[in-house]
């Protein structure tokens, strides 16, 4: 019986090849996909979100953290959908239109999928309409915007604007976040949440969806 | 500018605008600058493409009011000669840019530009449609630790070309006299800088390209790392030693590191990763800087640094910049009380993510004056913005910027 705490471990840690491993022989053992997520690496992610937040973890440890998280991930998510398990929530996720960076989105997306929810990631330079087509086609409840420059900023409003126009605005919540962004520019633009940390996120994400 | 890097303070504050690819002013701005001060219409030259710089020349630093002038590098991040120039129009503006800046716009709108300008290779940055900069492209061979190789991140590191010593000596000659102070970029001397990581002028980039692998790299392949740096230090030293040779010390401070180690609230390491990965290799070339040569070493780091600059300090780093106050445990009050002393702050003079593109020319005005107030007793100040001018910010900002420090020394410009 393969022990599937080394999993929690092996997230913590780092390490996807263990995470990946034990995955699979828990998987095969017959440890429900759902457990696995709720028992495991949400926890796993939770921790991981605390040692960021006190400063035990700095970026490298929480990318690596991320891709083993992941590659559990990679193993249980179409074990879960053919179960038609519920996520907490489905989140789109993207760095908004004109700006490329995405190593603090990438890190806000893998919390998110760490703390249960669907996540479905849209790259970087994303445009409005991409926003408004992946929320309605995916019938999601959230959506997240990143930004890290002063000048891609403005995106968000634009976004928040378009699912106005589309009569969307109040079928999701819009969440913002990025190294210039502040509760007083979320408020500005009317998002209903702001994250100040990827740990930060998850918080958030959590309340916006249980609201 | 020299008095303020001996920590004595000078008549009035040194400005710098324009002297290093850390301290620029976006091509957009320039032009707008050149425009409000009446200066002679002609397309600005992109002198760094990789962020849309535009160079600041004698005419536009006088009446701004600058004291600092720069030795840039000879080759942009693309890896072409920032020379023979032609016209391109960005935005709606003529602007010109160097003769090897070839690029491919893609059916959406975005802007490719390719390594050392050949078409024939595969793009290494991507301005999106409407954006302002270009960024890198990612190209990461797959990574196969048994073979992974040093030198292969090592291609870009190597023995100065008489090309860029040449650049170097006839930048600085041109630049004597002139009374400026001098800030130099001399290339090879920063440690895992992420902008570097994925070698936008390489044509072919081998080793850990991708900005994530590297980051995780710190962690998981510490010795491959060491490995770089070592190699890494010791041309650098050998590089400045050569250049040293030709200019000996007509530069003031020399640009060797722009390595961020900090984010909005907190760190992209520990202080203990920092001692251990990075602290043995700066103090190595900034002990040969200080034991050859008169430069002061300029380290420059985005983000909440506060707990690094004690050891920033041991390892011989005499200017820090940006200064980004608007980050974690940045409060400039502090950093002047707890550093001021023996760390020149070249930056901090505004914040540049909210208060010069967003705010209003009063806002600009007394933010300013507040960080005059606090840098300038005692030397150690040059005033700059927090990182470079940003597309988009309005020319009014700027120029109540640059009032506000001549209101300060109590002087008028143009």
């Amino acid at each position: 019986m393969p022990d599937p705490v080394k999993l929690r471990e092996a997230v913590i840690e780092g390490d996807w090849k263990t995470a990946a491993a034990v995955t699979q022989a828990a998987i095969a053992a017959g440890v429900a996909p759902l457990a696995i997520v709720t028992g495991y690496l949400v926890p796993a992610m939770d921790e991981v979100g605390r040692r960021f937040e006190c400063e035990e973890y700095f970026v490298p440890e929480m990318l690596l953290s991320a891709r083993a998280m992941k590659a559990s991930m990679d193993i249980v998510r179409p074990l879960l959908a053919a179960a038609g398990a519920e996520p907490v929530g489905r989140v789109v996720i993207g760095t908004v239109k004109g700006d490329l960076h995405d190593i603090g989105k990438n890190l806000v997306a893998s919390m998110l999928e760490g703390g249960g929810f669907e996540v479905i990631d849209l790259g970087a330079d994303v445009a409005p309409e991409r926003f408004i087509e992946a929320a309605a086609a995916n019938s999601a409840n959230l959506v997240a915007l990143s930004a890290l420059l002063t000048v891609t900023m403005t995106s968000m409003k634009t976004t928040i604007d378009a699912f106005q126009a589309a009569g969307l605005r109040e079928k999701v919540k819009i969440m913002v976040g990025g190294a210039p962004v502040t509760q007083q520019f979320a408020d500005a633009i009317g998002a209903d949440g702001y994250g100040q940390s990827a740990g930060a996120a998850v918080a958030v994400a959590r309340k916006l969806v249980a609201a | 500018m020299r008095t303020a890097l001996e920590h004595r303070e000078p008549d009035r504050i040194p400005l710098d605008f324009g002297s290093t690819a850390v301290t620029g002013i976006h091509v957009s701005c320039v032009a707008a600058l050149r425009d409000y001060y009446g200066l002679a219409p002609r397309p600005v030259k992109v002198h760094e493409p990789y962020q849309m710089l535009g160079l600041v020349e004698d005419d536009l630093r006088a009446a701004m009011g600058l004291d600092v002038t720069g030795v840039l590098p000879r080759k942009t991040m693309f890896g072409f000669p920032a020379a023979d120039w032609k016209e391109w129009n960005f935005h709606g503006l003529d602007v010109l840019v160097p003769g090897d800046f070839r690029t491919r716009t893609e059916p959406n709108g975005d802007i490719l530009i390719f390594p050392e300008g050949d078409e024939t290779a595969a793009p290494s940055g991507r301005m999106p449609m409407g954006s302002a900069f270009f960024d890198a492209i990612i190209r990461q061979p797959e990574i196969d630790d048994e073979r992974l190789d040093p030198a292969d991140n090592l291609e870009e590191f190597g023995p100065i070309s008489e090309d860029d010593l040449d650049h170097i000596e006839r930048t600085v000659r041109a630049a004597g006299g002139s009374g400026y102070g001098m800030a130099a970029a001399f290339s090879g001397t920063a440690f895992g800088d992420i902008a570097l990581v994925p070698a936008p002028f390489l044509k072919n980039p081998k080793g850990i390209r991708d900005v994530a692998e590297w980051y995780m790299s710190t962690r998981t392949r510490r010795g491959y790392i060491h490995r770089i740096f070592e190699r890494q230090c010791e041309i650098s030293i050998e590089n400045l030693a050569r250049i040293h040779t030709r200019i000996g010390d007509a530069v003031d401070c020399v640009f060797l590191c722009g390595t961020d180690f900090g984010t909005q609230t907190s760190a992209f390491c520990s202080v203990a990763t920092f001692r251990e990965l990075w602290f043995p290799y700066y103090k190595r070339v900034n002990d040969w800087v200080h034991a050859h040569t008169a430069w002061r070493c300029f380290k420059h780091s985005c983000g909440s640094v506060e707990r690094f600059l004690e050891s920033f300090i041991e390892a011989g780093f005499d200017i820090i910049n940006p200064v980004q106050c608007s980050a974690a445990g940045m409060a400039p009050a502090e950093l002047k009380r707890k550093y001021g002393s023996r760390l020149v702050f070249w930056g901090g003079g505004v914040d540049t993510q909210k208060t010069l593109p967003f705010g209003t020319p009063q806002e600009v005005r007394e933010e300013v004056l507040r960080r005059c107030e606090i840098f300038a007793p005692g030397g150690g100040f040059v005033f700059n913005s927090i990182h470079n001018l940003q597309a988009g910010t309005p020319v009014e900002n700027i120029v109540a910027m640059l009032d506000a420090v001549h209101q300060f020394d109590g002087v008028s410009h143009a």
